[in-house]
């Protein structure tokens, strides 16, 4: 290819068929044209079988009433298939942060007991961790369900607090704090309060600096927050206004026309791929101007242009419904906002619910004014929380210990106080070994919820498979449950990654 | 190193830190300064106690309660370890078992090296277990009062009557015994052994572990421990006897195989076959599985005249054309057409398959799995071309290879004999170490190729492998195995077919080559440059420096994350009973309470499967920790 090379080197070329570029590339282009003709081949196949069942692979039941009562959740007869899944969807999110919530509490204080010198605190700790880890999720999902399935009937007095607290073979029920009218606009308050204060907490460490006094920042900033919340539950109907942007902005967007947003999309997949050669060759670029380009480089840049264009194409022309989508999704959302933060919420923005029992039937249950979290709940909760808690409390021990003792003694040398020396000095550096096994562990419990499948807890992957044995629509089912794990993982991947990118060491 | 996970190293360094050759401290000193250092830590220790206390009171009162119906769990044992295989041919199972613990025994016998313990050591260990059989002594509640029939008796509350104490404590007299015996046992052995000369006495734990079992197995010729078993559908239950005879005395034997084999393994390791016997140990351990299960324990009807004029000669075709044509291969004079000549077998064997899913011809399944290796072990030729012992390695390992495989393929392609009372074959415990081990053996190498795939300088590979291990691993096991036992059937074509546990077993298989992979990356990123660079200057191939350079030292490096990767395999093997197997999980939790005689046992039944993972995990756990101070990690 280089025309300024001289000819002995032409001369030298191998054969094509040993020229090590050319057979990379045409190796590469093999296997991935054969992965996607095996995939295309295989949905293919798919198709012509479900056809041939009579069950055709379409969303339609998202929209038609599934006949099916969930065990939890928040709404418990579902009068659309999409709707039970969301339902699902709510019940598995609910668990996972739940989850994290408390095993990250529970497993800190394990691993910090197993590092204490209390000799008695140590042994717990390794019992707790060695026994838990080394026991199948599902097992102690399965025994948790089992030995709550064996409680006391419920009755009114079933105890332990009667009115209050309920604990019976139906789980657990509670008092409840709920969103109510005006909830949104309060918010609005808590986020102006919360700029606020940020300002106010700036403006005291500079001042500390400054002077040197204590002026403790995040105590005043909190206290100004706390201020701001008890105002703004009284003055919160003034931010109703907010409402009528969104619905502005509602009909901005379904006003766009298709095919410009169409136009957008199949320019951006061009322009990416443009703006990545033109990104690769600015690469390439030596001060004395563009540098010999290989026969990989030619081949890199062929292939992310007939990417671009086929990305492109497909939007373009084998995919025209996107855009559609895209708009009235947008709107939509817009307008659900409008509604929230619309005129007219006066109300106060939280309120309490106590629990209460009721008979409907034969048997007496718990009413849907408590919060009320049944036996499969329970069961996977502690599951969930045990089993991850004891992963947590390793990789809370091996964080701290992974820090230099020189760290500590130096600390105790500049004068810190022991107290001062863990916060300011051992916790930042064990924090920031910890983080990635610690997503790692939050993306684990996260997938385990759909153990909830064993004990009849109505996750996603239990009301997905209760929609498909309904409708037989097993593949669109699938394809949900796989998006919305994924999209999980991505968003708990993203926000580790954040906070990893933050505690980094900068270094020189 | 540079990339090693610097929380496992800091554990690490903890577990191997040398304990301290402590002062003697008198209990006192040792409570003040382990327990009651300050008030802050005296609190501590107080709640911690309460806490502790409660948790073993309520296990003691929950194991040992009167509502519990253990006798569920003696009258199952048989269907937890292997559901309803039939009783006539239980033989085989036996037989199976047998093997591997001889096996074991051997392996143990030619590799282990485990030392001695302390007699000192041992001493503080009875103690300690007599101690603590005292201490649940005290601690459980006492038991509730029963009338002539067996009916527990309760107050006019109607809260259960309890007896006294004192009563309670004089009817444990037997527990009482059994722990004065270990605890003046442990207290005259440490002070028969506590002089300066006498200390550090110790026994060799292969022989502790070797009696330790035999005393459990012999005991059960001996001790009345009550006779408990469905036998033919009809339920037995006698207490005061001793169990079966066929429970006694298959234990008793495979004591005796144990014993045996390990004394074969002692005898090969001083003699000059050490290196042969430990290949063929592992490789025996490799085919195993595959050979216990299809052959010993599915009994195949073997249909003489078909083997006669197919399945013989096939395989004689294959093995000795093959071995010819790798003689051919490995000439040093071959040069490019070798290679080319790989490439085009490698392309027919592809081809075979698209054909067999298109239907276009018919064709042996194995044939097609013989072509496909003949290519791998055709391009793998030019590796061996050199003197003739190099190239007799690749032809006899071909025809090795061809043997086992033909061998395997015809058994599991022959139907069963076995008198099957279920859909599947084998259920239980069997089923799930079955699993645990297909999926291991099967994962590695897919784990290993999808590793390297995401490491290498070939973008396109790096991005499927990629995306493939990125997808798997962000979505959770049990929806990758009800895709694959659902939804594999409709991705086939008209007329092929899978059984479920095949189909559960391949989705097993991918989902943990995800993670494995991820391991194994590990490993391969702790590789230095310098490594290859070295490869490069002695003038390997890549598949060269990648086979005997980079991958040994890469799987040496990720063994503690390959034995995490194996023991979570396990544990997720339980995940069987969600998807419609009988594994010994879904025997607990609801084959057992569906029995008329212990309607809705359960609790019972999962905490013996809780106990069984437990014991594998933490064994394998244990092992891991030695093994990895052994080669040495960390210390380089």
């Amino acid at each position: 290819m280089a025309i300024n090379s001289p000819p002995s080197i032409h001369h030298e070329r191998p054969p094509l068929y040993r020229d090590v570029t050319v057979v990379k590339w045409v190796v590469q282009i093999v296997a991935l044209l054969l992965t996607l003709g095996a995939l295309w081949f295989l949905a293919n196949q798919a198709g012509d079988n479900l056809r041939a069942s009579n069950v055709p692979t379409d969303y339609d039941f998202l929209s038609v009433n599934p006949g099916i009562d969930l065990s939890s959740g928040i709404d418990t007869d579902p009068d659309t298939g999409g709707r039970a899944l969301w339902v699902g969807m709510v019940n598995t999110l609910r668990m996972a942060i739940a989850g994290i919530l408390v095993a990250t509490i529970l497993g800190v204080i394990v691993g910090l007991a197993r590092l204490s010198n209390n000799w008695l605190l140590k042994k717990i700790g390794t019992v707790f961790v060695e026994t838990l880890r080394n026991v199948p999720l599902l097992v102690q999902i399965l025994f948790y369900g089992a030995v709550f399935a064996s409680l006391d009937r419920v009755t009114a007095e079933v105890g332990p607090i009667n009115g209050w607290l309920h604990i019976s073979n139906k789980g657990l029920s509670m008092p409840r704090a709920h969103i109510a009218d005006g909830f949104y606009q309060w918010v609005i308050v808590l986020l102006v309060g919360l700029v606020v204060a940020n300002f106010l907490r700036k403006r005291r460490i500079a001042q500390q600096d400054v002077t040197g006094e204590e002026t403790y920042p995040i105590l005043s900033a909190f206290g100004l927050m706390v201020v701001v919340a008890v105002i703004g539950w009284f003055i919160h109907p003034i931010f109703g206004f907010i409402g009528g942007i969104f619905e502005a902005l509602s009909a901005l967007v379904s006003s766009i026309p298709e095919t410009a947003l169409q136009f957008v999309i199949g320019a951006l997949c061009l322009g990416t791929s443009a703006y990545w050669i033109r990104g690769f060759l600015n690469s390439r670029r030596t001060p004395a101007g563009l540098a010999k380009l290989t026969d990989d480089d030619y081949f890199r840049m062929i292939f992310a242009a007939v990417g671009g264009v086929v990305g492109a194409f497909f939007f373009l022309v084998l995919w025209p419904g996107l855009s559609s989508w895209m708009i009235n999704s947008t709107s939509d959302l817009f307008e659900v906002l409008g509604n929230k933060f619309g005129n007219g919420r006066s109300g106060r923005p939280l309120d309490v619910d106590l629990p209460n029992i009721v008979q409907t039937g034969k048997f007496p249950n718990y009413g849907p004014s408590g919060l009320n979290f049944s036996i499969g709940f329970a069961a996977v909760f502690f599951g969930v929380v045990f089993y991850t808690a004891a992963f947590i409390a390793e990789i809370v021990r091996g964080g701290i210990l992974a820090v230099p003792k020189g760290q500590t003694e130096a600390a105790a040398s500049l004068g810190l106080r022991r107290s001062t020396a863990l916060r300011r000095v051992i916790i930042p550096q064990a924090l920031r070994v910890m983080l990635p096994p610690l997503g790692n562990q939050y993306l684990n419990l996260t997938k385990n919820t759909s153990l909830a499948i064993a004990v009849g807890y109505s996750d996603i992957v239990q009301v997905g498979q209760t929609v498909y044995n309904q409708t037989g629509k097993t593949l669109p089912v699938v394809s949900i449950w796989m998006f919305f794990y994924l999209s999980c993982s991505l968003s708990i991947s993203v926000i580790v990654n954040f906070f990893n990118v933050r505690m980094k060491i900068v270094e020189r | 190193m540079q990339e090693e996970d610097p929380i496992s190293v800091a554990l690490k360094q903890e577990e191997d830190a040398a304990p301290n050759e402590a002062p003697r401290l008198s209990v006192l000193q040792w409570l003040r300064s382990n327990l009651f250092s300050n008030w802050a830590n005296a609190i501590l220790t107080l709640l911690g106690a309460l806490a502790a206390f409660l948790m073993l009171r309520g296990v003691l009162n929950f194991v040992f309660s009167e509502n519990r119906e253990w006798v569920a769990v003696r009258t199952n044992l048989r269907a937890l370890m292997t559901l309803s295989y039939p009783e006539s041919q239980y033989v085989r199972v036996w037989v199976a078992l047998g093997f591997v613990v001889g096996l074991a025994g051997l392996s143990a016998g030619i590799w282990s090296d485990w030392g001695g313990l302390p007699i000192r050591r041992l001493a503080t260990w009875f103690m300690g277990i007599g101690g603590l059989i005292a201490l649940c002594v005290v601690v459980r509640e006492p038991s509730v009062l029963m009338d002539s029939e067996g009916k527990a008796l309760s107050t006019l509350e109607g809260s259960l009557q309890r007896e006294s104490f004192g009563a309670a404590m004089a009817d444990r007299v037997d527990w009482w015994i059994a722990a004065l015996v270990l605890f003046t046992v442990g207290a005259v052995l440490w002070s028969r052994y506590s002089s300066v000369q006498r200390r550090h006495v110790e026994l060799p734990i292969t022989s502790i572990v070797y009696v330790g079992i035999g005393i459990a197995i012999l005991t059960l010729w001996v001790v009345p421990y009550g006779h408990y078993a469905f036998v033919d559908g009809t339920y037995i239950a006698e207490s005061g006897t001793t169990v079966a005879f066929s429970t006694q005395m298959p234990w008793t034997v495979m004591w005796v195989l144990l014993g045996l084999g390990f004394l074969v393994g002692r005898f090969l390791r001083s003699s000059q076959y050490v290196g042969m016997s430990k290949t063929g140990s592992n490789l025996l351990w490799l085919i195993c599985p595959f050979a216990l299960f299809w052959v010993v324990l599915r009994d195949p009807a073997l249909d003489y005249g078909h083997v006669m004029s197919t399945d013989l000669p096939m395989g004689l075709a294959f093995g000795l054309l093959g071995a010819g044509a790798l003689w051919l291969l490995t000439r040093s004079d071959i040069g490019e057409a070798g290679r080319i000549a790989a490439t085009l077998l490698l392309i027919f064997a592809i081809f075979n398959w698209v054909a067999a899913f298109f239907g276009w011809y018919p064709m042996l399944q194995k044939a097609r799995i013989s072509f496909l290796l003949l290519a791998f072990a055709a391009l793998l030729a030019p590796n061996f071309i050199g003197d003739i012992a190099k190239r007799r390695q690749l032809v006899l390992g071909w025809v090795g290879v061809m043997a086992l495989v033909h061998y395997l393929a015809t058994m599991i392609n022959t139907p069963s004999t076995v008198d099957l009372q279920s859909d599947e074959f084998l259920g239980g415990l069997g089923l799930t170490l079955f699993v645990a081990v297909i999926v291991v053996v099967l994962s590695f190498p897919l784990g290993v190729l999808l590793a390297l795939g995401r490491t290498s300088k070939f973008p396109i590979f790096r991005m499927l492998s990629t995306s493939y291990i990125e997808i798997i691993r962000g979505v959770p096991l049990i929806s990758v195995l009800i895709f694959f036992s659902v939804m594999v059937p409709l991705f086939l074509p008209d007329g092929m077919e899978l059984a479920e546990l095949a189909a559960v077993l391949t989705g097993y298989t991918l989902f943990s080559a995800a993670y494995l992979a991820e391991n194994v990356r590990g490993g391969l990123q702790s590789i230095t440059k310098g490594q290859y660079e070295a490869a490069d200057a002695i003038g390997l191939t890549s598949a060269q420096r990648t086979g005997f350079i980079v991958l040994p030292q890469a799987l040496t490096v990720s063994i503690p994350q390959l034995v995490g990767q194996v023991i979570s395999s396990f544990k997720e093997t339980s995940l069987l009973a969600i998807i419609g197997l009988f594994d010994f999980l879904r025997v607990a939790n609801s084959v057992i309470p569906a029995q008329s005689e212990f309607m809705g046992v359960k609790r019972e039944g999962i905490l013996v499967v809780a106990m069984i993972y437990f014991f594998f995990n933490f064994i394998i756990s244990k092992y891991s920790q030695r093994l990895e101070r052994r080669v040495g990690l960390g210390e380089r």
